[in-house]
This record gives C-alpha cells, sequence and structure tokens, in this order.
C-alpha cells in the first residue's frame, strides 16, 4: 500500500511539474497548447543523445536536455502561438496539434519510432519503515515541492511574476498600464515549456521514451489543469498529486484503468464546475 | 406574412429545392469519376468519412462547437452494428437503424452535459469522454466486443441486396452520402439552421430573443452524433469487421483536418475536405515517408492563411459562378 503511494506521489509530482505550464499558457494565453507534449517528449529525446557525451552523468545531461529546449520553444511561441492570440480557442488548438505533428514525424525521422529504454540513474534504494523504495523516485517528489515553492516566490515576490498573475486575471488592463504583455507571455511560455521537459527527463527512466509519450500524457494534464482551476499554481500543485493518486490506486486494482479514471474524475469536475473559456 | 412575401419565400423554396437537386446530380458525377481512378474500395472509403465530416461539421462549422472526441460517436455505430447483427438480426438495413439509433441515444444521453459548455472545455470534455468509450471498449466489455482483436460479423442477403458485393455497395454508401446531404442541406436552410449559425456568432442574443438555446444545442448534437454513428454503421459495414481503431480517441483529429481543409461551416466544403484528407492519408503515406509532417504543415498553412478551406476559397475566387452557393453569413 505504501509502494502504491509513493508511486502515486511521483506521478503526482512529474504530473505537477508538465502541467505549470499547460495551465499557465492555457491561464494567460487562453491558447490549449497541444504543443506542449511535443516539448516533454524532445526533453526525453535528447536526454538520450546527451547522455553518451557527457559519460553518462545524468544532471549534466539533464540540463543540457532542458536548456536545449529553450530555443526551440521560443520557436514555437514565436512563429505559431504568437500569432494566434485573441483568435478563436479552435484554431489554437489545431494549429498547436499541427505543431505537435510536425515534432512527432521530425522525432521519428531522427531518432526513429522505436522505445528507447533507460535505466535508473540513481540506482540506489533507500528502506525506511520496512519498506523499500528507490531513492531517484523520492527526489523526484522533493523536486516537485522544491519547483513549487520556487514559483510561488518568483509570481509574489519578483516584477515579471507580479505583471504575469496580473495579466492573468486581467489582461487588457495590464496592457493599458504600457507594459507589453505578450514579452512576458513569452518568458512565461519558455518557463513552461522547459519545466515540461524537465518532466520528461524526469519520467524518461521510469518508462522508456518513444515518439508518442507525449500525447498522453498530456491528456492526463489537460484533466489536471482542468480540475486544478487555468492559472492557478497551488491548484495544480494540489490536482496533480490527487490524480497521481486516483492513478496510483486505481493501477493498483485494475492496471488498463489508470488513466481512463483521471478523465472520468474530470468528467465529473467540469459537470459541476464548467469553466468558462 | 403578406402575399409578396410568401411567394418570395415560396420562390427562396423552389430554388433551394432545385438547387440541391443540382448539388446532389453533381456529387453523385464526382464520386462516379473519381470512382474508377481511385478504385471502387478507396471511393467507398471515401464516400463514408465524408458522411462522417458532414456529421462533424454540423457541430463544429454550423454550431462552432470542436468536438475532441468524435470517434466516440463513430464507434458507437460501428459497435452497435456489430452486437446489433451478433445478437439480434443479421439483416443489414435494421442494423443500421439500430446503430444510428445507438449514436443518437449516446447523444441524448451525454448531450445536456457536454453541450453546455464551450471552446475549450466542450472538446477536452468529448475527448474525456471518447476516452472512456475507448476503455468500455477495449479492456471492460472485452468479452462482448472481441477487445484488441475485434469482431467480424456476416449479414443475410437478400435476392440483389448483398453487402459482399463491392458495386452495390458502392452504390448504396453514395445513395446514403446523398441522403444525408440532402436532409442535411434541408436543414441548414431551414430556421432551425439559422439559429444554430446565431448560436456560434452570439449565443447569449439569442438568449435574449427568446429562444432556449439548450434545446437547439443538445438537438444539434444528437444529430451530429447520431450522423457520425451512420458513419460508423456504414464503415463496419464495408470493411465486414470492427477494430478499436473505430473508436480511438487519438484519431479525432482526423476528422478536423478534414471538416477544417474543407472549409468548416459547408456541406459541399466537409465532402471535398473529406475526399482530400482521404487522400492526403492514403496515398501520400505510400509515397512520402514523412506524411504526418507534410500534413502538420498543410494545416498551419490552413490556419494562418485560408481559414475558410479550400471551398471558402475556391468559393470567394469564383463568386460569380458559385452565387447560388450557399456562403451565406446569418
Amino acid at each position: 500500500m505504501i509502494n502504491t503511494i509513493a508511486y502515486g506521489l511521483t506521478i503526482g509530482a512529474i504530473l505537477f511539474i508538465i502541467s505549470i505550464g499547460l495551465s499557465l499558457t492555457f491561464g494567460t494565453m487562453r491558447i490549449v497548447n497541444f504543443a506542449h507534449g511535443l516539448v516533454y517528449t524532445i526533453g526525453a529525446y535528447l536526454l538520450v543523445s546527451v547522455l553518451p557525451f557527457v559519460r553518462n552523468n545524468f544532471i549534466l545531461g539533464a540540463l543540457i536536455a532542458v536548456l536545449a529546449v529553450i530555443p526551440i520553444s521560443y520557436v514555437i511561441e514565436r512563429f505559431v502561438i504568437r500569432k494566434l492570440y485573441g483568435v478563436s480557442i479552435d484554431y489554437a488548438i489545431i494549429a498547436t496539434y499541427a505543431v505537435a505533428l510536425i515534432g512527432i514525424d521530425a522525432i521519428k525521422w531522427i531518432w526513429g519510432a522505436s522505445p528507447i529504454p533507460l535505466s535508473d540513474p540513481v540506482g540506489i534504494d533507500v528502506s525506511f519503515f520496512g519498506i523499500t523504495l528507490p531513492l531517484y523516485r523520492l527526489i523526484i517528489i522533493l523536486l516537485a515541492l522544491i519547483i513549487f515553492i520556487a514559483l510561488s516566490i518568483f509570481f509574489k515576490k519578483t516584477m515579471v511574476g507580479k505583471i504575469v498573475v496580473a495579466a492573468l486575471d486581467d489582461k487588457d488592463a495590464v496592457r493599458s498600464l504600457g507594459i507589453s504583455v505578450d514579452k512576458y507571455f513569452t518568458y512565461v511560455f519558455v518557463i513552461g515549456s522547459s519545466l515540461a521537459a524537465l518532466g520528461g527527463v524526469l519520467y524518461a527512466p521510469i518508462t522508456s521514451v518513444h515518439p508518442y509519450m507525449g500525447m498522453m500524457v498530456l491528456l492526463v494534464s489537460f484533466a489536471v489543469v482542468i480540475i486544478g482551476g487555468l492559472g492557478n499554481i497551488k491548484g495544480t500543485f494540489i490536482s496533480a498529486f490527487v490524480l497521481g493518486m486516483v492513478m496510483a490506486i486505481t493501477g493498483r486494482f485494475w492496471g488498463p484503468a489508470a488513466e481512463t479514471m483521471v478523465f472520468v474524475v474530470m468528467a465529473i469536475v467540469l459537470i459541476f464546475k464548467p469553466i468558462e473559456v | 406574412m403578406t402575399k409578396r412575401e410568401r411567394s418570395d419565400t415560396l420562390a427562396i423554396q423552389n430554388s433551394t429545392g432545385l438547387r440541391s437537386f443540382r448539388d446532389i446530380l453533381f456529387i453523385a458525377a464526382g464520386f462516379l469519376v473519381i470512382m474508377p481512378v481511385l478504385g471502387i474500395n478507396r471511393t467507398t472509403d471515401f464516400i463514408i468519412f465524408s458522411i462522417f465530416v458532414m456529421g462533424f461539421n454540423i457541430l463544429y462549422g454550423f454550431m462552432g462547437r470542436l468536438s475532441f472526441g468524435h470517434m466516440l460517436y463513430l464507434g458507437c455505430g460501428a459497435y452497435g452494428m456489430t452486437l446489433f447483427t451478433e445478437h439480434v438480426s443479421r439483416n443489414p438495413f435494421l442494423a443500421i437503424i439500430a446503430s444510428i439509433c445507438a449514436g443518437a441515444i449516446v447523444g441524448a444521453i451525454l448531450g445536456p452535459i457536454v453541450v453546455r459548455t464551450t471552446g475549450a472545455c466542450f472538446a477536452l470534455i468529448n475527448l474525456a469522454f471518447n476516452q472512456v468509450g475507448y476503455f468500455l471498449v477495449v479492456v471492460a466489455f472485452s468479452k462482448y466486443t472481441g477487445g484488441e482483436d475485434g469482431m467480424s460479423v456476416s449479414f443475410s442477403k437478400f435476392g440483389f441486396i448483398d453487402f459482399s458485393n463491392k458495386p452495390f455497395k458502392f452504390g448504396f454508401v453514395l445513395l446514403c452520402l446523398l441522403l444525408s446531404y440532402y436532409l442535411l442541406r434541408k436543414l441548414t436552410s431551414s430556421p432551425y439552421g439559422v439559429l444554430i449559425k446565431s448560436i456560434k456568432e452570439n449565443e447569449t442574443r439569442v438568449k435574449f430573443l427568446g429562444y432556449n438555446t439548450f434545446v437547439y444545442k443538445w438537438i444539434t448534437f444528437i444529430i451530429s452524433t447520431a450522423l457520425s454513428a451512420f458513419a460508423g454503421a456504414l464503415s463496419m459495414l464495408n470493411y465486414g469487421y470492427v477494430t478499436p481503431s473505430f473508436i480511438d480517441p487519438s484519431r479525432a483529429v482526423e476528422v478536423i483536418f478534414a471538416a477544417l481543409i474543407g472549409g468548416a461551416g459547408s456541406l459541399y466544403g466537409s465532402i471535398i475536405g473529406g475526399v482530400i484528407y482521404m487522400a492526403i492519408s492514403n496515398y501520400l503515406a505510400s509515397y512520402i515517408p514523412r506524411w504526418e509532417m507534410f500534413l502538420g504543415f498543410t494545416l498551419l498553412i490552413v490556419v494562418f492563411r485560408f481559414r475558410t478551406g479550400v471551398w471558402g476559397y475556391v468559393s470567394e475566387k469564383f463568386k460569380g459562378c458559385t452565387k447560388a452557393m450557399p456562403v451565406r453569413t446569418s
């Protein structure tokens, strides 16, 4: 049972790291960003190809992968997302999906379509209270907590964060103060994308790396964002861990139902609390 | 209504009737022309997909609700058809009617939950239901649906009605397309059609005019699901078997792409989009290994340059020739 809880917390931590970017873009720009799953996949693939060059140093590899995603996400923002501000949400969905399609095909072109397995980078188990857990998972949970605290401080204390929070509330009011909101949206988008890449990097050793890994995770993180509230860091944090637990517990009793259960929860939430977009 | 107005309305109705008759001839001729080029199997496939695109477009193009899980309703039709044939009767016509009913019932049940939402929420909640439906078919009820492997059934034959005969199948499917085109055409040029287009433009105003928009949205949703189920039933009839790919949520984008490429909000556009999309995915895939990338770039171009799709672009260019075509906005 405790193993299940630990697994749920790990999934929750990764879901949180991925969903943050989605939640911010959804909240600030009103764009359902399907390209987010692509960035996540690219992060994992970059890690796989960088690892041999850095003598399997996982931290260095992860760092390079996450940094390398920044220009990619900037290009996506500059040439696709930025043109979609204020346009009907349907076009945004379709355009970002098209970007994801192009990216996935490019990945299949470069790395091939077959899954690439990756081993646990820490490889140490810790045991306490009579249960053994991989240390790597504990690190992931800890990392999610650190990111949560850092983002909370970022949005409360720094100027950029404050502007973004204000823009989440009322974009036009911020713009009328003479602040170029779009520039800050770019920052938010790049931060969100790098976090998604980090999520991919962290999740890669737990599953295997394959071109469609982003799509399934993306759907689950949409559920996280919708349940947690758009642009709401705390809500995303809580709902990510709740859904992680839901997945882990369902998976324990009936494996194939794990992901479906998330959507059932999402449907129930939407019935009682429809969001206005 | 004065006498003058009435005669005007009659004239409009007459011309719509005449025009839809001409359109039907035109569509039938178009498919008969491409049939020898593409081969009878593929053309049958294309026609069925066009019906599906029309069913999707009534919801997306006319009412402005983008569903990201329309495969669920297609799958409802396909599995409804299979299960009906397996357990109740081998009569294909009864089975088609039953599967349309299945689609309509699912639409009627999910409708009240779904149609209250708009935009991204509508898209994602449909996707969520589609995921649940996929799970139910593949895992939960795999005993009845055959799970991953799917299942095949055969239909009984009466006289010349034989669904293993390819030309007959082609003719039947084409007839189904023309019938659904005609009905949708009637529907969208009626006051009801104007109303759902108005809901797309501004729902609050329609409410102010005293219409109960919820009922109209619900009915449109049911029409769309029933038509999608019809397409599902036909494709099951065409292949003779059903697999989970009929209800796979990851294929839901295909119909969106087709509707968008052809032109959202026009029935002609749906058919053209259906044919173009199927041509891309059928032929390009065998010539260009990177066809998904090609599709992605095509979509980006459509979204950024040709929002009205191929049909919208063509009818804009040749406004004189196609003045009779309905690119009317409400």
